[in-house]
């Protein structure tokens, strides 16, 4: 903690980290809508269309001019989305094809232009490469300013026109029906993801730049019942990925902060997809585990009442080593959970020594209700 | 609410409820429905029926504004369907949304009022009684902060129906409202648009199950790309008719006993 606190006592490491954070929870509350509409993949586009672009805007202002490089970002970027667009609507190629043909050519140019610019030599295109994995520690006090306003302006965007993107995230169809202008919409909501991605360059990069928007609201899709509480979920696991990144990365030497920042939101998608409540794996485990239980002790509720009717005895005592015979050797314990459920009874009549399993009322309630084909369990 | 028709846009056949001229809709290069005449009178609960790939979807989306038309125009009651939007509900296919969206059955219902809102304006109290009148009315109350995901196909169906409820529309239309559903879910379907109808509403079902369609509607359309015939069921449900429009399939039909 007081290496933490330690660490934020410095003025470029507070840069950093504040930078980070407002970074990780624009690309993560954005990147909700990407996921929900699919289109996580056209953020990969994006964020590598946008590569040469930072180096036209970097031709063009003549140094390490941070607007001049954004802008530069989302002309491209943008061009990019409409590229994938234009190829899906006027040619017979699926999404995937659209989207890798996009990325790689762009991605191809930008690299051409960054080994020309630094083919140049010179200090100046020091900042330059950073944008290929993510430099959190190039980011400057006047730098945070830029990223602060354009996160603010998307996010704000979305808080306006919040319904209207949700029903366009939902039902387009209907959202068109109900006299939106759909395709107008779709376009800022793109703008709006692409400024998220431009700005999050900085901190993970083109290439890691992907797991950033989507990552977070995957993860946030596991736990959240609203589109509302996913995004602030996902605004909070991206700011905590970007101020864990941060702070790792500082505090040891030879980090680079993009991918550790990754990192971490990967492995709140890990824990999410694992132990979220009723979405998570190990939830099915335990409801698979539950459902099995249950069906074993039916089972062996079945076995009691047909032994019963055999004798014109409902209630007729069975030997445990017969239960055994018909359903192996662990219905010794579905025999207890059955007794702690009420479902059976131990009974032992002189002049017999060990103990005979009968079935109560509600144990022969339920293995009638099997036989009747009906499991007994409440329909969702 | 409703805006008055301007010398530019005079009403055009206002004595239907629903009014397609020459209507000519295609994908690429290919007409999904060709030069489409159609006139559905108010208060009734008519069925639009056809093949597979007849054009029916199509039909009530290009109706909708969803699909450009080539040619051709549509009106309700005389009017654009831009000036009539308040008035029309609409019930997409089940499918084509991902039911795995993150809200409950409650945010989809309130959707229905988007557009009546307006921009930038919230849904608030009054929105949330309405929303939670219809899902009353299609029997979901108990469901109504319950995932989406959660629900089963027939409810989820359901939670569609009291989203276009909320609209409080003159006209419906319903794409495949039984398609998947179960029984029991079928009977309040069709309880519910008897009763919309009832009340004056016209009801316009794109409907796959032609065993039931004498049973469930009142008027009927027959399509395959071109309209087959229309008009009464008693009068357009024949064994010529369904021949036309369902061709080699129609021995099945037949085979079932559904025509008279």
């Amino acid at each position: 903690m007081t290496w933490a606190t330690g660490l934020l006592g410095s003025h470029a490491v507070q840069n950093v980290a504040i930078g980070a954070m407002m970074l990780g929870a624009c690309a993560g509350a954005l990147g909700c809508f990407a996921l929900l509409r699919r289109q996580s993949l056209l953020g990969d586009a994006v964020s590598h269309a946008a590569l040469p672009g930072i180096c036209l805007g970097f031709l063009v202002a003549g140094g390490r001019e941070l607007p001049a490089l954004l802008a530069g970002a989302l002309l491209a970027g943008g061009l990019g989305a409409l590229s994938v667009q234009l190829i899906l609507r006027r040619t017979r190629l699926k999404t995937d094809a659209a989207l890798g043909i996009v990325l790689s050519v762009f991605f191809a140019v930008g690299v051409v232009l960054l080994t020309h610019i630094q083919g140049r030599g010179g200090a100046a295109q020091a900042g330059l490469s950073s944008f290929l994995f993510g430099q959190a520690a190039a980011i400057l006090r006047g730098d945070l300013v830029v990223i602060g306003g354009l996160s603010v302006a998307a996010l704000a965007v979305v808080a306006l026109l919040w319904k209207e993107f949700k029903l366009l995230s939902f039902d387009p169809d209907f959202a068109r029906a109900q006299g939106l202008p759909v395709a107008r919409l779709e376009v800022l909501l793109t703008l709006v993801i692409a400024v998220a991605i431009v700005v999050g360059l900085q901190l993970v990069g083109v290439v890691l730049m992907v797991a950033l928007l989507v990552a977070p609201a995957a993860a946030a899709r596991q736990w959240a019942r609203g589109l509302g509480s996913m995004v602030l979920l996902a605004a909070l696991f991206g700011a905590t990925s970007g101020l864990a990144g941060a702070l790792a990365s500082a505090g040891m030497r030879g980090l680079s902060t993009g991918p550790v920042v990754v990192l971490f939101a990967t492995a709140i998608v890990a824990v999410s997809l694992l132990l979220a409540p009723r979405r998570g794996l190990l939830w099915d485990a335990l409801r698979r585990a539950s459902a099995r239980r249950r069906l074993a002790g039916t089972d062996v509720l079945v076995t009691l009442h047909g032994v019963g009717q055999a004798h014109d005895d409902p209630a007729y005592p069975v030997e445990g080593g017969m239960v055994d015979a018909a359903h192996g050797l662990a219905s010794a314990r579905t025999l207890a959970r059955l007794r702690s459920e009420g479902m059976v009874r131990a009974v032992t009549r002189p002049p017999e020594t060990r103990a005979h399993w009968e079935l109560t009322p509600l144990g022969r309630a339920r293995a009638e209700a099997a036989l009747r084909g009906n499991s007994g369990e409440e329909t969702a | 609410m409703m805006q008055p028709s301007t010398p530019d846009h005079p009403l055009h056949e206002p004595q239907f409820a629903l009014h397609v001229e020459d209507l000519t809709v295609s994908y690429r290069a290919d007409p999904v429905l060709w030069d489409i005449d159609i006139d559905i009178p108010p208060g009734v609960l008519a069925a639009i029926v056809g093949p597979n790939g007849a054009g029916k979807s199509p039909l009530i989306k290009a109706a909708l504004g969803l699909l450009p038309p080539v040619a051709g125009h549509v009106r309700f009651f005389g009017r654009r369907y831009r000036d009539m939007r308040r008035r029309i509900g609409y019930v997409p296919q089940r499918q084509s949304v991902d039911w795995d969206f993150p809200a409950t059955a409650l945010d989809v219902v309130t959707m229905g009022l988007y557009g009546r809102l307006g921009w930038f304006r919230r849904p608030g109290r009054a929105e949330r009684d309405a929303a939670l009148a219809a899902l009353s009315r299609v029997g979901m109350q108990d469901y109504a902060i319950r995932q989406i995901a959660d629900l089963s196909g027939g409810q989820q169906q359901r939670v569609f129906i009291a989203r276009a409820l909320v609209q409080e529309a003159d006209i419906y239309f319903l794409d495949e409202p039984m398609a998947g559903v179960d029984a029991v879910t079928e009977a309040a379907i069709v309880a519910l648009l008897e009763d919309l109808r009832d009340q004056g509403r016209t009801v316009v079902v794109v409907h796959h199950d032609l065993t039931t369609v004498r049973r469930y509607f009142d008027w009927l359309v027959i399509i395959n790309r071109r309209v087959v015939a229309q008009g009464p069921v008693a009068d357009v449900y024949t064994a010529a008719n369904l021949r036309r429009a369902y061709g080699g399939q129609i021995a099945l039909i037949e085979a079932g006993e559904i025509v008279p």
